[in-house]
């Protein structure tokens, strides 16, 4: 049947498929990498693909599981963070009494294509500026919206290391944001 | 916890309230922090914008790179050698 041929599955949404999967893995290789196990996942089910869903959404389906499973492996190699660090970047934001050093500016409102497409580069490219175990767990989060509870089970992590890390995270990113300009004085 | 939370606290506190609901006496403590606070209510609002553009974004197809071709043609024969199989 042509409407499930894995050629053409390739040919229509391999770059849908790896540009969602680059986000969420920070990575060009493992990305490819599941975006071919997707696929190869695809032809040994396609007897159970119903057409209710689009391919694509099918597909998407398919390609969230091994998403998890990529980062699942890739965690198991990388050590978790210890406590100490990370904890000095956020230190050095505030001062001992636990004011701020330097506080948030007003952020922009993108609102042209141009903008909104400079601030999606700007955000792939702090979030693949993360440390591993975080970009990992923030885009399960951030990106795929996956419960924390969810990832902590899937990671095997406890859930203060699992807020820890996105906390840290999402501190980073604020600030990645606005050191490339995503505040009000800047561009955008 | 201290009756009112440092700055530092309360961007902690803002940042577990998107993972999870938060104990009442958390919840009271970061709401108040945050009325009267310019800083901290700032980097709550840019939490949840951060994720609003996350979700938002990410979800679109757009320009960023697709495979390359190299990357093609090797997933191509992956799924020629299962097909042949």
């Amino acid at each position: 049947m042509n409407t499930l041929d894995a050629h053409t599955w390739l040919t229509d949404h391999g770059d849908y498929l790896f540009r969602v999967a680059r986000r969420q893995l920070h990575s060009d290789e493992l990305a490819e990498d599941a975006v071919q196990e997707t696929l190869l996942a695809a032809l040994s089910a396609q007897t159970r693909y119903t057409g209710d869903a689009s391919p694509r959404t099918w597909l998407t389906g398919i390609l969230k599981h091994k998403i998890v499973d990529l980062i699942r492996r890739k965690v198991r190699e990388v050590e978790i963070p210890r406590d100490a660090e990370g904890e000095e970047a956020i230190d050095s934001l505030f001062q001992r009494d636990g004011h701020w050093t330097e506080p948030p500016r007003p952020w922009g409102n993108p609102q042209t294509e141009a903008e909104l497409g400079q601030l999606r580069r700007v955000l792939d490219e702090c979030a693949d500026r993360l440390k591993p175990v975080m970009a990992q767990v923030f885009s399960l989060r951030e990106v795929a919206g996956m419960e924390t509870e969810e990832i902590c089970k899937e990671l095997g992590i406890t859930p203060t290391n699992c807020w820890v890390l996105l906390h840290r995270a999402r501190v980073f990113m604020r600030q990645c944001l606005e050191l490339n300009g995503f505040s009000k004085a800047g561009a955008a | 916890m201290k009756w009112m939370p440092t700055c530092k606290d309360a961007t902690e506190l803002a940042s577990r309230a998107l993972d999870e609901r938060l104990p009442l006496s958390s919840r009271m403590a970061l709401r108040l922090h945050l009325a009267i606070c310019d800083n901290c209510a700032r980097f709550n609002l840019q939490l949840q914008e951060m994720r609003r553009l996350f979700r938002l974004e990410t979800a679109a197809d757009d320009d960023a790179p697709g495979l390359a071709p190299e990357a093609r043609q090797r997933i191509a024969s992956e799924l020629q050698k299962k097909l042949g199989s």
